[in-house]
């Protein structure tokens, strides 16, 4: 009975935090992009609402909220506000693997890759049934171009990953962090810098950010995918995107960057670091580079990413045997 | 196949994050204004009245790319099992044959790229 207990509050206890941790890390990023958008473009960016705009976020929430929800006329109302609700749907079971701190994981899984790997998948399906519902153009081909992107830029992510999987031998991320030292020199980037670049590329891809945001590029197709939706359908796919950003850079920080290991002390405030590190690194891309077009976005990855991904597992099978 | 709380949090949490995400949409749709009439349920193309509807026949050209990523993708998901039994493997077969396993992975790229896939023509025979 007291086993019992215990696990039901360890769950209950990860679910609020885990939607917690989602909700407020939302506002911190709409907040920290347009802030360094503004500074990018050498103006202050938002700046009224509160001391240097720190509550311009709330105020964008509370005006989401309070927009009409339109249903387009000849869409599929059924499939069209299902599909804000599935982008959101896998997003919070994202979080269950991943190691925070040494204790700090919601649940220790074996397969914790695989079932990140595989729910993330559904977010696709969300954004082509976004696109296909609203029985509009632009949202037709954002729709078409968002599969297209996301299916092939996810192969090269899986063979990264299993580059590191290799080499670890299991696909459980908290052990994966354990094998690694404190030091910058003990961690997995130190082994597989190419596979780390490669995933760096294909999680952008993946999460279709800028300069890999052709589903939503404005300038060509409106907003994609989302353009019939206003206020809070088009706020959760915008929530989605970014709880789907930091469990790339979770990954990734677990995978790559020794998770919550670091120098001196140990803990889950390196883990922090790292995810908000790699999250700035992303925000600083986008307004960095300019967006490619769709035909260079899916060859890059076909030609190169692909290929090197292929030979970087093949070089880890094949040093394996050597050491 | 046991029910184990590892089940258990994966239905709390895919249910909680449709509520999650259920929850502002229906506060918004209580609180939000409710206008109707008029063009406001027109698709929006830019101002511009659509042209029929956009649930047509088009031509995906990259339809080919989504059957390269069914291969791998398929295959890719073998190498998982193998991922987690490398590192007990004794001698070079089990290198030879993740070899032999990626070769082929490999060998479908070469093919669509030699069909010139990538060159994005009308047409491609395959």
């Amino acid at each position: 009975m007291n086993g019992i207990a215990t696990e039901l509050i360890r769950i209950v206890v990860g679910l609020v935090a885990v939607a917690a941790f989602v909700g407020l890390n939302g506002l911190v990023l709409v907040y920290a992009e347009r802030k360094g958008a503004g500074h990018f473009q050498r103006r202050p960016g938002p700046f009224e609402v509160g001391p240097h705009g720190v509550i311009q976020p709330i105020a964008d929430a509370l005006k989401l909220i309070g927009k009409q929800l339109f249903t387009p006329e000849n869409a599929d109302p059924f499939l069209f506000w299902l599909a804000p609700l599935l982008s959101f749907f896998p997003v919070l079971l994202l979080f269950v693997p991943l190691p925070f701190g040494p204790v700090l994981t919601v649940w220790e899984v074996d397969l914790g890759l695989l079932l990140i790997l595989a729910f993330a998948g559904i977010n696709v399906l969300a954004l082509l049934l976004a696109g296909w519902a609203s029985n509009n153009k632009y949202g037709l081909l954002g729709a078409g171009r968002a599969v297209a992107q996301s299916v092939a830029y996810e192969i090269p992510l899986l063979l990264t990953v299993l580059a590191i999987a290799f080499q670890s031998g299991t696909l459980n991320l908290s052990t994966i962090v354990s094998q690694q030292g404190s030091w910058p020199w003990q961690w997995n980037i130190v082994t597989q810098p190419l596979a780390f670049i490669i995933y760096l590329i294909s999680a952008l891809g993946e999460t279709n950010r800028a300069p890999f945001d052709l589903p939503e590029a404005e300038s060509e197709l409106t907003a994609g995918f989302h353009t019939e939706y206003s206020g809070m359908g088009f706020g959760m796919f915008f929530l989605a995107e970014y709880a789907n950003m930091i469990v790339v850079s979770g990954v990734c920080t677990a995978l790559f960057l020794g998770g919550w290991k670091g120098p001196f002390v140990d803990g889950f405030w390196w883990y922090l670091v790292k995810v908000y590190a790699l999250l700035g690194a992303m925000i600083w891309f986008r307004w960095t580079y300019p967006r490619v077009r769709f035909d260079q976005l899916l060859n890059i990855n076909w030609k190169w990413l692909l290929p090197l991904a292929t030979l970087n597992l093949l070089g880890t099978a094949f040093l394996m045997k050597v050491f | 196949m046991v029910f184990s709380w590892l089940h258990l949090a994966i239905i709390l949490f895919l249910v909680v994050g449709i509520l999650f995400a259920g929850g502002p949409l229906i506060l918004a749709s209580l609180v939000a204004p409710r206008a109707r009439g008029g063009d406001i349920g027109m698709p929006y193309e830019c101002g511009m009245r659509p042209y029929g509807s956009s649930w047509t026949k088009f031509g995906v050209n990259y339809y080919v790319y989504a059957l390269i990523f069914l291969a791998f993708d398929v295959d890719v998901l073998y190498l998982f099992p193998v991922a987690v039994q490398y590192h007990l493997t004794e001698g070079w077969l089990a290198f030879f044959k993740v070899f032999i396993f990626l070769v082929f992975l490999g060998l479908s790229v070469i093919y669509f790229w030699a069909k010139g896939v990538f060159t994005w023509p009308h047409k491609i025979r395959l």
